[in-house]
């Protein structure tokens, strides 16, 4: 990358090491003082292939090739639609199949083949699968929870580890001190020649440090609660809470009327009762009025209470 | 009549509306707490006309009916020339419950809540009633969770094909659109939009047609569902408010309510139809799958209470607790004194 130039002002890296190069959707570079120059207003052409482009669409060039850079941006977009995930296929064919077409479009439309109708094939998936697209966009698919999983077992190991370590340098410390001072002291009370007494401690603490051997780390697979990482072992769901009520089932009003059963809609129209009401109105009809409710109401007003006796009330 | 004005002790001041104020009280015989609600007398000339026309209408249909789910008129007395009705005591209205943000409303919250509501409807419109201003704030809920509909200022009998009917009725937000167009004969239709509008709030927790103006709200509306055309609403131009609108596409609900499965949709589909022909009665939709799946609606004492009631039966559980273990140990000061 070293002996690049822009293209534009033909600044290479050698006169002036600061140089970024920067690159847009369409892959042709640009030095960081051009695109600033050109694109003062937010937007402009790319002085290439005249596409175009937004100044905040402009990254760093990560790849010396301008074309990676343009397959990666691609690759970003197309992803984003087709982002269907293994679960989502009944079978590896299906998704291989699956994967083998997105891989045409983003090669078609990183080498500039036949972009109009590849446009158009992206077009037509994304207004067919336009829920599945919302659905599957906050969903993780398996590997990347998968890949949560692992990140985090191993989170921890390093954590156990680093503790560990610092366990024993601390435990370790601490022997030296207790032996240095068990020499002295034998130093200073035993009658035994000096030299003896130190060539016994310097075998035993070599002795030690021979048989010191590490046990090994246990491994955390389990939560502190017991439940043990990963989805493997979680087959079924968490329980309901079941303090439901009981399920509600429809039974439909009734009244007593104290007369003969009015007739139901179906018979206002069939016996010809609607017959002698006037009609609804186009006007009526359109705010929701219909001559049946008229009369239904009539016919239920006429009907209620033909057979009401004063023996009822006479009770009182 | 000066007994019944002693029967009820008055316990606090509840609220204020346009037509009266309401009072918690006490009924003395048989010690339940009630609502009052002394009707105003309104300017001179409303005065002179004699009994407020709200009241009247609730006069006249409350005493008719009774159902669980519709607010129960107990007591009728006027003192002076003052008219006060005594109704059920309810703790609070669904306005509240949504705008509580500390509630989680789920499903079979939810069902609950519309279920109640709709059997209450269902019965008041097989008794020729339009209830006309249903929403949130007029659907009460009590601590032991029984929805009741309440309000019925602007109730009116149906189904009489020869008497107008004024289409200024519901709150703007939950006017069906046939009525911001000027329908001046309709049936329990708008009632059925009212409650679309009420279900989609409790899940979004948000109205979802805040209209500024009647035009602005069918603006609103049409944004979802598309204009009216003659097709999927014959006789829509003939409205006597009818107005052309710039056209809007439909958008699929599923984008609107993304969390709700797709019989909670259906229901909402139902009862949100621009065609008032078309959309659902109460029996219709009390027989949609919704209401038969799981989850069961949650029961009565499951549901939950806005912050403040749960506060109040708090402190109530926690005198209670205090009384019990003065009675133990015979009253604070003396434990105090032991040392």
């Amino acid at each position: 990358m070293d002996d690049f130039t822009c293209p534009r002002c033909r600044t290479s890296k050698f006169q002036n090491p600061s140089l970024k190069m920067m690159v847009n959707v369409c892959g042709h570079g640009l030095c960081e003082s051009c695109v600033d120059l050109l694109f003062l207003k937010g937007s402009g052409a790319c002085p290439e292939c005249k596409i175009p482009l937004r100044r905040n669409n402009f990254r760093v060039q990560l790849f010396e090739d301008a074309t990676v850079e343009k397959e990666v941006d691609i690759r970003k977009r197309v992803l984003r639609d087709f982002n269907k995930k293994e679960e989502d296929f009944n079978s590896l064919k299906e998704y291989n199949d699956y994967l083998e077409e997105v891989e045409n479009i983003i090669f078609n439309l990183s080498n500039n083949i036949d972009i109009v109708n590849t446009n158009k094939k992206i077009e037509q998936y994304k207004r067919d699968n336009r829920e599945q697209i919302l659905k599957s966009k906050g969903k993780m698919g398996k590997d990347e929870y998968e890949l949560e999983e692992l990140l985090e077992i191993e989170k921890q190991m390093e954590e156990a580890r680093k503790k560990e370590i610092q366990l024993e340098e601390t435990e370790a410390k601490k022997k030296r001190i207790r032996e240095k001072e068990a020499l002295i002291d034998e130093l200073m009370f035993s009658n035994v020649d000096a030299k003896n007494i130190v060539n016994t401690f310097t075998q035993q603490a070599q002795q030690t440090k021979e048989e010191k051997t590490k046990a090994p780390v246990p491994k955390v697979t389990k939560f502190s609660t017991g439940i043990q990482f990963g989805r493997a072992n979680q087959a079924s769901f968490l329980p309901v809470p079941t303090d439901e009520g009981p399920l509600y089932n429809y039974k439909p009003v009734t009244f007593p009327t104290d007369g003969p059963r009015p007739p139901i809609d179906q018979e206002i129209v069939e016996k010809g009762f609607i017959k002698h009401v006037r009609g609804e109105t186009e006007v009526e009809r359109a705010g929701g009025f219909r001559s049946n409710i008229a009369c239904k109401r009539a016919l239920q007003d006429a009907l209620m209470g033909l057979f009401h006796s004063k023996k009822v009330s006479s009770v009182y | 009549m000066t007994n019944k004005l002693k029967r009820y002790e008055k316990i606090e001041f509840l609220g204020e509306g346009q037509f009266a104020t309401v009072y918690k009280a006490r009924d003395t015989e048989t010690d339940n707490i009630v609502a009052v609600k002394k009707i105003k007398l309104g300017s001179r000339q409303e005065a002179q006309d004699g009994i407020n026309r709200t009241a009247l209408r609730e006069i006249k249909l409350l005493q008719e009916i009774n159902h669980k789910n519709l607010i129960g008129l107990l007591d009728v007395f006027g003192h002076m020339s003052n008219v006060s009705l005594v109704f059920d005591f309810m703790d609070t209205d669904l306005e509240i419950i949504i705008k509580d943000n500390t509630i989680i409303l789920t499903t079979a919250n939810i069902k609950s809540y519309v279920l109640q509501t709709l059997q209450g409807l269902e019965y008041l419109h097989l008794n020729w009633i339009l209830h006309r201003d249903l929403k949130p704030n007029n659907l009460l809920v009590n601590s032991s969770g029984v929805l009741k509909i309440g309000d019925f200022g602007l109730a009116k009998l149906y189904g009489s094909p020869n008497r107008v009917n004024t289409h200024q009725v519901v709150t703007r937000w939950y006017r069906a659109p046939e009525l911001l167009f000027g329908a001046k004969q309709y049936g329990t239709c708008i009632d059925m939009w009212a409650v679309g509008c009420i279900l989609a709030e409790l899940l979004l927790r948000v109205p979802l047609f805040p209209g500024e103006s009647d035009l602005d709200q069918l603006t609103k509306i049409f944004s979802v569902f598309g204009n009216p055309t003659e097709e999927n609403w014959p006789g829509v131009k003939a409205l006597t408010d009818y107005v052309e609108f710039k056209t809007f596409n439909s958008i699929p609900l599923k984008t609107i309510f993304t969390a709700a499965a797709d019989d909670l949709l259906n229901l909402i589909e139902g009862l949100l139809v621009l065609n008032p022909i078309k959309r659902k009665e109460c029996a219709e939709c009390l027989q949609m799958q919704f209401f038969s799946n799981k989850p069961a609606p949650t029961i009565g004492s499951k549901l939950p209470l806005p912050q403040s009631i749960r506060k109040i039966k708090e402190n109530d559980r926690q005198s209670l607790k205090r009384k019990l273990l003065d009675a133990v140990d015979g009253g604070s000061l003396s434990k105090r004194l032991l040392f």
